[in-house]
């Protein structure tokens, strides 16, 4: 569903991303793990069309559309949802009618009815029960004066209303307490399902203790350098990501994503 | 003088007009002031951003009683429901509906002074009319005729009063000159609406002097929600003064109009005060909006807070200047000022201007104005949901506006009101 090639993205005139290439087919989770710094975070913005983020070479497939000619609001409308790492406070926005808005604007976009406010309550409801989390969020304007944890929570709460086919959760899992990091592993594991594809990025192994990744990535200063199962991620964890730097790019287990090398 | 102004001059009538001696003194002397320094000009300080050139542009004249007003023009439908709804048009009372709560009295201005009602003479004539500036109170004062009182007896509470005011479209362009007496006896509660609106074609100029007297403990909410025609002129000037722990706030809303202009000036006479000022504007096209507010403390442990919020798009120009005196012996105030502006457009145009001085002990103030953009983070996060770009800046941007709407003590009223902001929400380009 996913194909990125030979990806190069550039930010402030600094070049980030070096020719990365992923495929993540439908049905399948991603881990995306990496040294601070390494373009993570800038491959999940490139992917939602942030502005001020230049791709200079490279190309990206999505459900067989061209995803970087795509405006930030039809990826969104087409499916893809980012979990961001640092979610932006909005003062006199309100929660749920924003995300009410946001949610007919993709159903609007995809020919489907509009939800009058009765039946976005009820989907509401549901999603707030499915995930554990009670409603006083909803109430308050998106993000103010939330904790960092709440954020988090309020992404994947988001997440769970659009029912996106291409999720990415950047670093959703940092900084949260045992019972929301559950909540983020329900949300992850209830939309899994046999055509939407995940991308998670984290540096622990914790949240993948719950959400089984079938493809663990490294990223190193803008390139996957590593690939393998979910065994890699554990380690990782053990040994840190020195020990890649001598062998480049490798690959583990049976790898089926082919690495484009650095030019 | 400017040729407006001598046009003004010739257009206002001869002698005093009738009624009591003290009445006809005080058309003197308005009529005088006004002869002598005629309408404000930029060389004023506080007219610095504001010319009226439009107005003479326009060959505005003054109105005179002989055209008496004949059908009330339609209104979009009232903000919301009142006890007791006053038509102004052409600035006379036309109508008056509704059933007025016990305590409430409101008399046309002529009836009012005609019975010489007490209190009346005593605010009319504290009006301050100082220099250059004041040139339109003074022609209001010159003209002083219609207008209402609206007085709340003591211990009671008056309900909620709509004005709805409009003007009917013409050939000429008239000058209307009202005046609005409120009096609010010990104890007393009012929630005073106005909402004006006229049609378009307009290009009438109203200026209307309110002058609200709060006794003490009284409590006055005043919103003002003006939605003028493009053509429109609203000159207009509100004068508060507040006795020991009377409580006066104020929602004004700025969406249309063409030259609009506004003094608020609220004075804390008696200790415990509260005067809390607010109000949004929404520009867009060529709309000159010049709100200027001020507070003067002049008694112990009063609180004032002003919050604006304003929004100018196309080559709109927006000035606002909010000024707070904290006078000797005014010891342990509070005085707030916040003042933000989000320009949507590379050719509109915001001043604004927080003043404070402070000559007390103890006192705790605290001033701010900015002018930016949205935040485009914020845009980009709206965007990344679904919503379109245009979509995105617009909630934005009422929701920034909102945060007055969200002010009033009515939430339905909030509501409805920032659904009127959200319809006109100028557009970024
Ligand atoms: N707007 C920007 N201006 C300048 N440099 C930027 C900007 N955005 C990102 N960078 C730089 O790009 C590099 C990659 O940043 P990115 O946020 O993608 O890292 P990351 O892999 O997500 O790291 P972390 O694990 O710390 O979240 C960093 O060196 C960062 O400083
Ligand atoms: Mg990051």
């Amino acid at each position: 569903m996913l194909r990125i090639t030979n990806l190069h993205a550039r930010v402030a005139g600094k070049e980030i991303l070096k020719g990365l290439s992923l495929e993540l087919k439908a049905g399948e989770i991603h881990a995306i793990m990496g040294p601070n710094g390494a373009g993570k975070s800038t491959l999940g913005n490139v992917l939602a069309g942030r502005e001020g983020y230049e791709v200079t070479d490279g190309e990206v497939i999505f459900n067989g559309k061209n995803l970087l000619e795509l405006e930030p609001e039809e990826r969104a409308c087409e499916g893809v949802f980012l979990a961001f790492q640092y979610p932006v406070e909005i003062p006199g926005v309100n929660n749920t009618y924003f995300l009410r808005a946001a949610l007919n604007a993709q159903r609007k976009y995809r020919g489907e009815e509009i939800l009058d406010s009765v039946g976005f309550l009820r989907l509401v409801r549901e999603k707030l029960k499915i995930l554990n989390i009670g409603d006083e969020l909803l109430h308050r304007a998106v993000n103010e004066g939330f904790s960092g944890g709440e954020k988090k929570r309020n992404e994947i709460f988001q997440m769970a209303v659009l029912e996106p086919s291409l999720a990415i959760l950047d670093e959703t899992d940092s900084g949260l307490d045992i019972d929301a990091l559950k909540t983020v592993a329900e949300g992850v594991n209830r939309l899994r399902s046999k055509d939407r594809g995940m991308i998670v990025v984290t540096h622990y192994q914790r949240l993948l203790d719950h959400i089984v990744p079938d493809r663990v990535h490294v990223l190193a200063d803008g390139q996957l350098v590593a690939t393998g199962g979910a065994d890699l991620a554990l380690k990782l964890e053990e040994q840190g990501y020195a020990w890649l730097e001598d062998g480049g790019i490798q690959t583990l287990n049976t790898d089926p994503v082919k690495q484009t090398a650095n030019p | 003088m400017s040729r407006l102004a001598t046009q003004l001059a010739a257009d206002l009538p001869g002698e005093s007009g009738s009624g009591l001696q003290w009445i006809r003194a005080l058309r003197d002397t308005g009529a005088r002031h006004f002869r002598k320094h005629g309408l404000p000009t930029r060389k004023d300080e506080a007219w610095k951003y504001t010319a009226l050139g439009v107005l003479e542009q326009g060959g505005l004249r003054l109105a005179t009683k002989t055209e008496p007003p004949s059908t009330p023009s339609s209104h979009s439908p009232p903000l919301a429901q009142a006890g007791f709804n006053l038509t102004m048009l052409d600035g006379q009372l036309l109508q008056q509906s509704g059933t007025p709560r016990a305590g409430l009295t409101v008399l046309s201005l002529a009836d009012a002074l005609s019975k010489d009602i007490n209190g009346l003479q005593v605010l009319l004539e504290s009006l301050p009319q100082g220099n250059s500036g004041d040139g339109f109170s003074a022609l209001n004062t010159a003209t002083l005729d219609s207008g209402v009182l609206v007085h709340v007896a003591a211990g009671t509470d008056g309900g909620r009063l709509m004005i709805n005011w409009s003007t009917q479209a013409r050939e000429k362009s008239l000058l209307f000159n009202t005046r609005v007496c409120v009096i609010l006896e010990p104890d007393a509660r009012l929630e005073l609406l106005e909402q004006f609106e006229s049609p378009q074609g307009n290009s009438n100029t109203c200026n209307i002097v309110l002058q609200a007297d709060l006794g003490e403990n009284a409590d006055l909410q005043h919103i003002r929600f003006q939605q003028e025609s493009e053509g429109a002129g609203l000159i207009t000037r509100t004068e508060v003064s507040q006795q020991t722990d009377s409580e006066y706030a104020y929602f004004g809303f700025d969406l249309g109009g063409g030259l609009v202009r506004h003094d608020l000036h609220a004075t804390l006479l008696g200790s415990g005060a509260k005067s809390d000022l607010s109000g949004a504007y929404l520009l867009d096209g060529k709309r000159h909006v010049d709100n200027h507010a001020r507070v003067d403390h002049q008694a112990a442990g009063g609180f004032s807070e002003q919050f604006f919020r304003g929004v100018a798009s196309g080559s709109a120009k927006a000035i606002f200047n909010t000024a707070v005196c904290v006078h000797p012996g005014a010891d342990e105030t509070e005085a707030r000022q916040s003042n933000a502006n989000i320009l949507l457009s590379a050719k509109a145009e915001i001043n604004t201007k927080p003043e404070l001085e402070i000559y007390a002990d103890e006192v705790i103030a605290s001033h701010g104005a900015t002018v930016g953009q949205l935040d485009e983070q914020a845009v980009f996060y709206l965007r990344s949901r679904g919503l379109n770009e245009q979509e995105a800046r617009q909630l934005l941007t009422t929701a920034f506006c909102r945060s007055v709407s969200d002010r009033l003590r009515d939430p339905q009223l909030g509501e409805v009101i920032s659904q009127r902001m959200m319809d006109v929400m100028p557009q970024a380009e």
